[in-house]
């Protein structure tokens, strides 16, 4: 019986579809969520649908290289990058990142249907859906416009911690237009999840408590006597 | 009109009629229950209609017809309305009934008597109520219309029953961009029935009430069909969801056992959407007035995002 649907390219294209859907949603949360806990949940679930794209597409298309990314995205996206975030956040006592800069949530919901559609204008003069195929077409407009939704995360968020969800949305975003369209050797791949973790790092050492905004954390570095911000 | 249109007025409206109540205890009772609570009996919302339906009718001295006709003219509205969405089978309906459009409509008219009515009577809460249920029906409004005109999209058809009548006749989701749609759906039942967090259907707290306040100077049986109006709105709103999303067990044929096993079904599908319902509003907080556009919003989003989903697909 399960055999059956698995071997059905047709359904096993829908329940892709199904899942970008879902991916779209965590997107909305990601733009819109004021609680930390719940933001990292989100990165998290939003990653594992990543991983159950990738094993879909493997699926259909049984390419090998699909089914490392999907483990890689598993252990580092799933996994590791939350638990650290979280770890950090238990210790310095934040919960929530109320204020947001130029765009309130509601509008950035709008301004992210916008972005949807630019991304699709701007494919559709690349490639065709008839070049791509429907499913393809599709995954590289959601890829794009989850990088730019990403992109709208860090524009809009006031806190280092929920700057640096939407770095890693953005990554996401290029992930998944990775599998759709560009075909990226596995090796960018691990570089990228490479670099996404020394981000990580590097954003909790430098934030100084990663409940700071960048204005904030100036201020701390001088109050710290880290850094007094002029020429000795 | 054919017979088996006539046949299916009497059963859908009287289904509905009879029904709507017990899912307003039902979700009344799972409340209670996340609170810890034991909460009324099933039966209690039947037994309050009964005893309202026997009381006398007060009216103020300063209202005038409307107050009178209203909640006739509510109950006879949805009552139109519920013919637009079978829940006991598919019938072979006459032009003009099943129409999206209509729909909107009936529920325009719906509320624009509600908001008279809590005019009506010259007091400063039922006016508050009103104002506040105008103001927020112009950001509800084209929320709705866009999610409506979405699922038409989607089903490529503006009649509900032809809707119905594709949806039931898959096995799986029709297209996956419903399931995005009936989160939209779900939005509109919370808004549409007052629920948290958009207003507090179990209090008379000045800074909560918005359709509570409207119905405070109704009494009697008028009170008993303004209640009885609310919950079968409800109970169709939340067919229409169910009818889209799971709707396994709708017969586009009338038989006996056809008609037994849809009634049963629906009456299953419902009880699990108004206890998830109830536990929707158990896990949240009411929203400050002004933080509710942004919960619209969602709708709006998800409904954008399937007409675009749609395109690209």
């Amino acid at each position: 019986m399960i055999s059956s649907f698995i071997a059905n390219p047709a359904f096993l294209e829908d329940i892709i579809r199904i899942l970008f859907v879902f991916v779209l949603i965590t997107a909305a949360f990601t733009l819109s969520t004021r609680n930390i806990a719940s933001l990292l949940t989100v990165y998290a679930v939003q990653s594992l649908l990543m991983v159950l794209i990738a094993i879909f597409l493997y699926l259909i298309e049984g390419n090998k290289t699909l089914i490392a990314i999907a483990a890689l995205t598993l252990v580092s996206k799933v996994l590791l990058i939350p638990l650290f975030i979280n770890l950090i956040g238990e210790k310095i006592k934040i919960s929530r990142d109320l204020k947001f800069n130029y765009l309130e949530p509601t509008a950035s919901l709008l301004v992210s249907i916008g972005l949807i559609l630019l991304a699709y204008v701007f494919l559709s003069g690349f490639f065709s859906e008839f070049i791509l195929g429907k499913l393809f077409f599709m995954g590289a407009v959601i890829g794009l416009s989850l990088t730019l939704m990403g992109m709208l995360v860090m524009f809009s968020r006031r806190k280092v911690i929920t700057k640096a969800i939407g770095y890693l949305t953005m990554e996401n975003g290029v992930l998944l237009f990775g599998i759709f369209v560009a075909d990226l050797p596995f090796i960018i791949e691990i570089l990228i999840v490479i670099d996404l973790m020394i981000l990580v790092l590097l954003t909790t050492i430098l934030a100084i408590g990663l409940d700071s905004t960048i204005e904030e954390y100036h201020q701390r570095l001088q109050t710290l006597k880290i850094w007094s911000g002029r020429e000795n | 009109m054919n017979a088996s249109f006539l046949l299916f007025t009497l059963l859908n409206t009287g289904f509905i009629l009879l029904v709507s109540p017990l899912f307003m205890s039902l979700i009344k009772k799972v409340k209670a229950y996340a609170q810890g609570r034991k909460g009324p009996r099933l039966l209690q919302n039947y037994l309050d209609l009964r005893k309202l339906m026997q009381k006398e009718v007060v009216y103020s001295p300063n209202s005038s017809g409307i107050m009178r006709i209203a909640p006739y003219l509510n109950l006879a509205v949805l009552l139109l309305a519920s013919l637009f969405v079978p829940v006991v089978f598919i019938p072979d309906a006459p032009a003009g009934i099943g129409n999206i459009i209509v729909f909107l409509y009936l529920l325009a008219i719906e509320r624009f008597f509600t908001a008279l009515c809590g005019l009506d009577a010259g007091s400063s809460f039922g006016g508050m109520g009103s104002s506040r249920l105008m103001s927020l029906s112009a950001v509800i409004e084209p929320t709705m219309v866009i999610a409506f005109a979405a699922l038409a999209y989607v089903l490529r058809t503006v009649n509900f029953h032809e809707m119905f009548a594709i949806t039931a006749g898959s096995t799986i989701p029709e297209s996956p961009t419903l399931t995005l749609i009936s989160i939209s759906l779900f939005i509109i039942i919370i808004v549409e029935t007052g629920r948290i967090p958009v207003d507090n259907p179990a209090t008379h707290l000045e800074l909560t009430m918005m359709n509570e306040a409207m119905i405070l100077e109704q009494s009697g049986k008028n009170l008993a069909l303004i209640e009885l109006t609310h919950a079968v709105k409800q109970t169709i709103l939340m067919a229409i969801l169910i009818n889209v999303l799971v709707p396994w067990g709708l017969v586009t044929e009338l038989t006996f056992a056809g008609l037994a096993v849809s009634c049963l079904y629906f009456l299953l599908k419902a009880s699990l959407l108004a206890g998830l319902i109830g536990l929707f509003e158990s896990s949240i907080a009411k929203m400050r007035l002004f933080r509710l556009p942004s919960f619209y919003m969602m709708a709006f989003f998800f409904s954008a995002l399937t007409i675009l989903m749609e395109v690209f697909a």
